[in-house]
């Protein structure tokens, strides 16, 4: 393995911004201690430096609609499956519009496939597999076995690692409010200290608020530098609402929010 | 006063149904126990899942939240959307360790002042089974000491 | 810096023998913000309220907690109050010691503690209220009726004759609806036509009233006073100002076998044509389906002959936009069609029909002239049976409710019947009698008693053709279910009255509810029956429910009441506890994202999108934006809105939390 150049990226990339079509290419160049870590490129020379592996799970979809990133210009964005739902969904909140972003979407092998509208990137996602990673899926099996006092044990035990970095909200795709509730301070909604209640409580929140939109992709577990798998409490909510409202997100332009909508005779067994 | 654990439970309720409903035990002169303080809101679709975290870190034993039957919303569909996000909120809840089952949820129509009555009898004796919520406290404390601290 | 002041009134010994209104008053006298503190016997009274007055004046209160009864039946009381003292009636909230604390806890410390815990709550919100002014909206005092039949003719004229004017729109060629194709109405027997004519001509001719037929609802948008609808004028293919109504066209339409939507098939008419001589207005419509011209290119007969060249076949569809501060909804029914009854052999025996085809054929307008004759060979028929709860009343067929109409219009087609055919013998299988209104039970008793209808209680279990004969089987439910069995000439099926075909598509055009039978849903079903859920929209006769005329006439006035009513305003006041989106300083203007989710949340659409440009007049941002006069303050969106850009007034984000950390604090 290892890093791995595609030829064909590079050679579409450099196409891409000799023609003009795009001023900016957001794809994964060789980082430190033989880490990926995301390149931003804006002259054809530089786009030698893009690869793609199996290191290239970050979704970059978050830079999308970063201030100093659309100052650049109009981007192609290396896209894996978890970018590519990053983007389907955020159309889908209006927060880009259809042919502003080519999606070079990349899964394995050399095949890099230039997707230039949302229909097209769409078709490839109803292709591809949306399956949770396994070790995800292990966690969240292990969770949901414990009791409940167990649970709490893990999750207190965890979160006291909490630095309250809000490195999770940066990663995310979808937290792009420019103004997030724990920055309101009438009333203030969230302590803003690093503790064991305002840790949980902003978890709480940012679980509540995707719950309904997120996308499974895992990114703000990842980008967690107490290695906390904060990612499962959002995954839980999106895999509950798949069970009972049968939706998948970051899909198609046109969906919805499950918490935007209802249906009358919505099921539960906890209401008397 | 004696010593028996009397919890602290705070109610949200909407104003069209329940609010009414627990106006009407009043006029029915129905008694129950004072351990319950109601939270006015015109529709339980206001109820925003971060006050009831409020509740609780406040130092509530346990919530009520409750309002108009489904189809019956005086706004036609708020009670709907605040159904969805209870069940998501408990599931959510649970998943993180938190005893939900010191949240009830009830439906309580401007006619059903016997039943706001037993929902709070019901919902006190509930809590006093399962006692304080020490696990809440504790991080509630955690806080202070550490504002203490800082101070 | 606040400056509340605190009244605690006794309400004599309601709340005063339980709770010590005194300490609950001392206490509150020690909270931060509270200037002013007090008890009173009763606070609701003269002096009371001239208590609350004087310490506003006095103490220069800033904000006013009355803590006394429920919010629900004094707060206009103390809001009033303030208002008259100079302070926004908005700045005073209610907590409620009485309802929730002296009337459901027995006397003693507990209680009095929390009846503080209450007041403190309530102060802690207060001190998060600001001054609202209530929004008015202007009223467009031009109403309109949708449906030309009696209701919405009744409605129209009379809106119309109060002054105000009147869009009628009919989605037929003419006005007139079912109570047109009646022959007589019960109890009174009367002819129809001859009640219901001159009301279409004093519509047509009314000042105050413009009539579009052949037109649709195309779409709605707006709020009460304020809706803006969109009428789609389905191409008559006649030019209406040249036209002079002659009728030559349909006479020499070649096209002469297309049955007759007014006879209910029982006759036929041309593809050219006025559906009915009493037609308003008079004047035909090219019915394009069935035109020779439109289908094949080739006839033109009607252009050739029309004297005043009024023929357009170029004519198209026309959409056109009307505002409006107030619709009445009279759509109307069906009678269930065909194919629902194959137990009964409708569609398959043709003397096998439906009440209304019986009333064409009672009708002295009618293809018979009022002769009955059954539509097979024109003969009299000897023997005829009506079948009443044709559908209805039948869970298992998924109308589980009375139409209502039947057992009164069943009565009168014996009665019609016999009446003509004097030597003929009604039969009527029904499963109840329901007669009850003004004349009715009279009415149904004197068709059994003095003109001989043969009432049998009970279903029909089987019918078939035999030998030119209906041969109908039943059962005589009062004769301990001994089988009846008669051999009929003729059948007629109360068919069941059903909503309109299109009236979900419709009621979600206005966004009013509609009940699972389709039938338009009202406010409250006893105090709010014309009323629907949405401001400014009314209901009008069987689009709600089977109704018979009578009922239809005073629901139709009912509603003209209303809107006459909502007219007599040139401005509505509205309580101003309604979501706003904030507003930032640029460049950000708002914390909205414009991600749409608050949208599909709002029960009213009442959020939009606004948006946000720049000198140059691009657009910047796109955030959402919400309809004061549509909103109705449910909050539903404020909670759901994940960067809390919207806020609702009254029961705002700040003044909640305040309740949320002052009502458990020790």
């Amino acid at each position: 393995m290892g890093g791995r150049k595609m030829g064909n990226l590079n050679e579409i990339a450099a196409h891409l911004l000799q023609n003009d079509d795009v001023q900016l290419i957001i794809g994964y160049g060789e980082g430190s201690a033989g880490r990926v870590r995301p390149l931003f490129v804006s002259n054809k020379k530089a786009t030698e430096k893009l690869l793609f592996d199996s290191r290239c799970t970050q979704n970059l979809a978050s830079y999308l609609y970063k201030k100093e990133i659309t100052c650049l210009g109009k981007p192609a964005i290396v896209a894996n499956i978890r970018t590519l739902r990053g983007i389907i969904r955020l159309a889908a909140e209006h927060q880009l519009e259809d042919e502003t972003i080519i999606a070079l979407a990349v899964s394995t092998g050399d095949d890099v496939k230039e997707l230039r509208r949302l229909e097209d990137m769409e078709q490839y996602l109803s292709e591809a597999d949306l399956q949770l990673k396994k070790e995800d899926k292990a966690l969240l099996d292990k969770l949901n076995a414990m009791t409940i006092a167990d649970r709490w044990a893990f999750w207190q035990q965890e979160m006291a690692h909490c630095i309250k970095c809000y490195a999770c909200r940066q990663a995310c795709p979808l937290c792009y409010c420019t103004q997030c509730t724990v920055e309101i301070n009438q009333p203030q909604w969230i302590p803003v200290a690093s503790s064991k209640l305002g840790n949980m409580e902003w978890h709480i929140m940012r679980s509540m608020h995707l719950a309904g939109r997120c996308i499974e992709c895992g990114q703000c577990g990842e980008a967690c530098p107490a290695n906390i798998p904060i990612h499962l409490l959002p995954i839980r909510l999106a895999e509950e609402i798949r069970e009972l409202y049968g939706s998948v997100t970051g899909i198609s332009k046109r969906e919805s929010c499950e918490m935007s909508s209802f249906q009358p005779d919505d099921k539960e067994k906890f209401i008397t | 006063m004696t010593n028996e654990f009397e919890p602290k439970i705070v109610a949200f309720v909407c104003n069209w149904c329940t609010y009414a409903g627990a106006d009407l035990t009043g006029t029915s002169r129905i008694k129950y126990s004072p351990n319950v303080k109601i939270i006015r809101f015109p529709c339980t679709g206001r109820i925003d899942f971060m006050l009831l975290l409020k509740a609780f870190s406040n130092g509530a034993d346990g919530v009520i939240v409750s309002g108009c039957h489904p189809n019956d919303c005086h706004y036609t569909s708020g009670n709907f959307h605040a159904r969805r996000r209870w069940i998501t909120f408990r599931v959510l809840l649970d998943f993180m360790g938190i005893d939900i089952n010191r949240i009830v949820f009830a439906w309580v129509s401007a006619a059903e002042g016997a039943k706001w009555a037993e929902v709070v009898n019901s919902t006190v004796n509930k809590i006093k089974e399962l006692g304080p919520y020490e696990n809440y406290r504790e991080i509630i404390n955690e806080v202070w000491e550490e504002e203490k601290w800082e101070i | 810096m606040a400056r509340i002041g605190v009244f605690i009134c006794h309400c004599g010994e309601n709340i005063g023998a339980t709770v010590d209104c005194f300490s609950v008053a001392a206490e509150a006298a020690k909270l931060p913000g509270v200037v002013y503190s007090v008890d009173y016997k009763y606070m609701c009274s003269d002096p009371g309220q001239s208590k609350i007055k004087d310490a506003i004046h006095e103490h220069k209160l800033t904000g006013v907690v009355v803590s006394a009864c429920s919010p629900r039946m004094h707060e206009p009381t103390f809001r009033k109050a303030c208002a008259e003292a100079g302070l926004n009636p908005y700045r005073c909230e209610m907590a409620n010691i009485r309802e929730h604390c002296s009337w459901v806890h027995e006397k003693g410390e507990a209680t009095t503690k929390k009846a503080f815990d209450l007041v403190r709550t309530l102060v802690e919100k207060v001190k998060n209220n600001h001054s609202l002014e209530p929004i008015k909206v202007p009223v467009n005092k031009t109403a309109i009726v949708i449906g030309g039949g009696v209701a919405g003719i009744q409605a129209s004229l009379d809106i119309a004759n109060g002054g105000h004017k009147v869009i009628l729109v009919e989605r037929e060629p003419s006005i007139g609806g079912h109570m047109s194709q009646l022959s007589e109405t019960f109890p009174t027997l009367d002819c129809s036509q001859c009640i219901l004519t001159p009301r279409m001509v004093e519509i047509a001719q009314h000042p105050n009233i413009t009539l579009y037929t052949y037109s649709e609802l195309e779409s709605m948008d707006g709020f009460i006073g304020n809706f803006n609808v969109r009428i789609r004028r389905k191409a008559k293919s006649i030019d209406e100002k040249l036209c002079t109504g002659c009728g030559l066209c349909c006479t020499k339409c070649p096209t002469k076998k297309i049955p007759s939507e007014f006879e209910q098939g029982l006759a036929n008419r041309t593809a050219i044509y006025v559906p009915f001589p009493q037609a308003v207005p008079n004047k035909p419509v090219i019915d394009r389906t069935n035109c020779r011209y439109f289908q094949t290119g080739k006839c033109k007969v009607c252009q050739k002959f029309c004297p005043t060249g009024a023929i357009r076949f170029e004519q198209e569809d026309e959409i056109i936009e009307v505002k409006a501060g107030a619709i009445v909804l009279a759509t109307g029914f069906e009678v269930k069609d065909a194919g629902f009854f194959p137990e009964y052999g409708y569609g398959k025996y043709k003397d096998v029909i439906t009440g209304l085809q019986f009333e064409r054929l009672a009708s002295a307008s009618g293809p018979t002239q009022g002769e009955i004759r059954r539509p097979s060979d024109g003969k009299i028929p000897e023997k005829v049976v009506f079948i009443a709860c044709a559908g209805s009343r039948d869970p298992a067929k998924g109308i589980s409710y009375c139409s209502k109409i039947c057992c009164m219009y069943t009565a009168k087609h014996a009665m019609l019947y016999k009446h003509k055919v004097h030597e003929g013998t009604p039969y009527v299988f029904y499963m109840d009698i329901r007669a009850a209104g003004k004349n009715y039970d009279e009415f149904t008793r004197r068709a059994i008693e003095e003109d001989g209808a043969k009432y049998i209680r009970g279903r029909v279990s089987n019918l078939y053709e035999k030998d030119r004969k209906l041969i109908v089987r039943g059962a005589d439910t009062l004769l301990g279910g001994k089988p009846v069995e008669i051999e009929a000439d003729m059948v007629v099926l109360a068919t069941a009255a059903v909503s309109c075909k299109d009236s979900e598509s419709l009621a979600q055009k206005l966004h009013v509810s509609y009940d699972s039978y389709h039938f338009f849903a009202e406010a409250h079903p006893k105090l709010k029956p014309v009323e629907t859920n949405t401001a400014g929209i009314f209901l009008a006769g069987a689009c709600q429910a089977p109704k018979d005329i009578p009922e239809s006439v005073a629901a139709a006035s009912g509603a003209a009441a209303k809107v006459i009513g909502l007219f007599s305003n040139n401005e509505l006041t509205r309580e101003p506890v309604v979501a706003k989106i904030n507003q930032t300083p640029p460049p950000v203007f708002s914390t909205c994202m414009g991600c749409e989710l608050c949208m599909q949340i709002c029960p009213y659409q009442a959020i939009d999108k606004e948006e946000i440009k720049n000198r140059n007049g691009e657009v910047i941002k796109t955030i959402a934006k919400i309809n004061p006069g549509l909103c109705q303050g449910c909050g539903t969106c404020v909670a759901f809105c994940k960067s809390k850009s919207i806020d609702l007034e009254g029961y705002s984000n700040k003044q909640i939390y305040a309740e949320v950390m002052a009502v458990i604090n020790d």
